[in-house]
């Protein structure tokens, strides 16, 4: 299952029991002075359940994302985890969101695989578990192979795919991912697809930026299309 | 080089000139001019000055020494060392990438179409190096603490060092390129062969690297991002790389992380060692004598801010993270801290064992290595300002600003080391007791780290 190769046993969902929680943005909009970044938009993402968003270049899709990731408030509406507004500098919000809106933070002198294991040691899985969770996530994205590379020596498929792997290795309940398709050959699409989905049958739910026709089709519940502001 | 080779390059430069009038001399010239305005308006004044500062016994005692000697050819030492280094990321010989790409490449020799960029490093150094020697020698004379006859010597050592320099610098650029130096083993071996064939040697692909990090750092300096230009200069880590990160709790996984970080790049770890252990032993060897100079503190903090600097890249890259998607489940506050430990740690070990051995040879006393030790959370303070200072705002940019302001705003973290270490530390010197100046040391430390703090929640607010 999910793209592993070799005969290894298959990997353990990467979170097993997350918590419940519901995100929302009711008529959120983003506006700078005269730029409009976001008309007002309304989602809904349910307990376990996968929120798309389409549309076109410009549309705001990322400044959806950041706004529900709570990096950016919205000028106008609202956007709240379990009905209190969205902070990212609030404990319970990290604890709860896990984002990929753009290149994440990274240090040029860790490996991926310590990279791996710095998250989930912050985190407070210490010891041997975190060992074994950096490796198992770097084999479900079928990266183990570059487990030692640093950031800096990866192509830029490998980058994304060690970005994606930097998401799914901590604890999360919510997971918020713009693009997550982008720079990936179609057989890493496929592979994603399915770790996405074995996530969400563990009970995560996902809001999700897409532009990949399959990956919304196999993943989606709610399809939400942004309208050019 | 040939005739029609000289031919040939003339042509390219009437090809890329164009209908323009070639003032590529007023160019090379003005820089010098604004030098030599400089050098006598600004640099011998501050040159007299300071020797003025110093105390001419003590100046006496030490400069005629072997010991004076040692320093002086360890300092010579040293700047040629760091020129090779520098070489190795952006050498003298740096064309713009257009000519480049359209006349390096083409079959005329290298040597040729190199030539006038070489020249132009050569000269540079040189007359830089000079004026440097006369300023040093006016100041001199002008102090009184050698005979006028010292300016003739000093101008000339200074332009036989900026030739020196300029050598060096090629050598480090030809050091830092991918290819094997082929021709000089086809032409001959000898140092005068390989000298005479350094521009031919100069590989493609290192002339562009550097044009285009030129390119990268020239508009990061005119934006004041000091960010991009460390992120630009440093070489990408590879050592250790099978090392491995032990998992621990959220704090420790931080300090293992930066001492996995001074693993994997022995250079600066090496570097923060030596300097933070010149840095302390300076430090405590000019708190024993009120006679010493107020200069004495000031350098050894100069240094010791560099030393503990080198130490505190993990700190820089938390920095340089914020505004991207955060993963650590720790807060952004704590996580800096959290990579302070490391070099502070680091700073008090090497103090206590410098200020031991100083000690035990009777050369400091314990209240010495007290205050050694306070500074080091001085430079924590201070290195958390410099991390986490962000780009200079907008004012700096402005008609009325200008590069001063800019250095300013840059330089804060290293004035504030500097202020406060070198006041208290002049004070503690000239006092009975040092323990009213090591109290307001400690105060002023806390408003330093204060202000660093407020800097990090500046940056968590924005990110």
């Amino acid at each position: 299952m999910l793209g592993r190769r070799g005969t290894t046993a298959p990997a353990e969902p990467p979170v097993s029991e997350p918590a419940k929680h519901v995100l929302r943005a009711l008529g959120a909009g983003k506006k700078i002075d005269e730029a409009v970044l976001l008309l007002p938009t309304d989602v809904d993402v349910g307990e376990g359940e996968c929120v798309v968003l389409r549309g076109p270049n410009g549309s705001g899709k990322t400044t959806l994302l950041r706004i529900l990731a709570g990096t950016v408030p919205p000028s106008e509406g609202e956007a709240t985890l379990d009905g209190s507004p969205i902070d990212e500098r609030d404990d319970l919000t990290r604890t709860a969101i896990a984002a990929l809106i753009g290149a994440p933070a990274t240090y040029r002198d860790l490996t991926l695989v310590d990279h791996l294991v710095l998250i989930e040691s912050t985190w407070g899985n210490v010891g041997e578990p975190a060992d074994d969770r950096a490796n198992e996530i770097l084999e479900l994205l079928e990266i183990d192979h570059l487990a030692e590379r640093f950031p800096h020596e990866l192509s830029s498929g490998q980058q994304q795919l060690f970005h994606l792997s930097m998401v799914l290795v901590r604890p999360s309940s919510i997971l918020i991912l713009d693009e997550p398709e982008q720079r990936l050959d179609t057989d890493k699409r496929d592979l994603l697809t399915r770790i996405l989905l074995d996530r969400k049958a563990d009970g995560s739910s996902m809001l999700i930026a897409c532009h990949d026709p399959a990956m919304t089709e196999a993943l989606a519940d709610t399809v939400v299309d942004i309208l050019l502001a | 080089m040939t005739g029609a080779d000289r031919q040939r390059l003339r042509q390219v430069r009437a090809a890329i000139l164009g209908n323009r009038p070639d003032n590529s001399m007023s160019s090379a010239l003005y820089p010098l001019y604004v030098a030599v305005i400089a050098a006598g308006t600004y640099g011998i004044p501050a040159s007299q000055q300071l020797f003025r500062s110093l105390d001419k016994r003590w100046v006496a005692e030490h400069v005629g020494t072997p010991a004076g000697a040692v320093v002086a050819v360890t300092l010579a030492a040293s700047l040629l060392t760091l020129v090779l280094l520098v070489g190795r990321f952006h050498g003298p010989v740096v064309p713009p990438l257009p000519y480049l790409e359209m006349v390096v490449t083409s079959p005329i020799p290298r040597k040729v179409t190199l030539a006038r960029h070489w020249w132009l490093s050569l000269g540079g150094a040189s007359i830089g190096g000079l004026l440097a020697g006369a300023v040093c020698g006016a100041g001199l004379a002008i102090a009184g603490v050698a005979e006028p006859i010292v300016l003739f010597p000093a101008t000339l050592s200074g332009a036989l060092f900026g030739v020196l320099v300029a050598e060096i610098w090629l050598q480090g650029q030809l050091h830092g390129q991918f290819q094997a130096p082929m021709l000089a083993s086809r032409r001959g071996s000898s140092v005068l062969s390989r000298r005479r064939n350094a521009l031919a040697r100069l590989d493609i692909t290192g002339l562009r690297r550097q044009a285009a990090s030129n390119v990268t750092i020239g508009g990061a300096a005119l934006a004041g991002d000091i960010r991009t230009i460390r992120l630009d200069a440093a070489r990408p880590t590879t050592h250790a790389r099978h090392v491995r990160l032990r998992p621990s709790s959220p704090l420790v996984v931080i300090a293992r992380r930066d001492l996995l970080g001074l693993r994997r790049a022995p250079g600066s770890a090496l570097y923060g060692l030596v300097f933070a252990a010149l840095g302390s032993a300076g430090l405590m060897l000019s708190l024993q004598s009120p006679r010493t100079p107020t200069m004495a503190p000031l350098v050894s903090l100069v240094i010791a801010h560099l030393g503990f600097g080198a130490w505190c890249e993990g700190l820089r890259l938390h920095a340089d993270n914020s505004g991207t998607s955060r993963l650590l489940g720790l807060p952004y506050r704590d996580t800096a801290l959290a990579h302070l430990a490391v070099p502070v740690s680091a700073w008090t070990l090497t103090t206590l064992v410098v200020g031991a051995g100083l000690w035990l040879t009777g050369l400091v006393d314990p209240a010495s290595l007290v205050w050694a030790l306070g500074t080091g959370a001085l430079l924590a303070g201070t290195h958390l300002m410099a991390a986490f200072r962000g780009l200079p705002p907008a004012g700096v940019f402005g008609p009325h600003a200008g590069v001063p302001a800019m250095i300013f705003w840059y330089a804060k973290p290293l004035l504030a080391t500097l202020v406060v270490g070198t006041a208290t530390a002049a004070w503690a010197a000239r006092s009975a007791s040092p323990w009213n100046a090591f109290s307001w040391l400690l105060i002023l430390t806390c408003g330093v780290v204060a202000w660093g703090l407020g800097l990090v929640g500046k940056r968590d607010r924005r990110s």
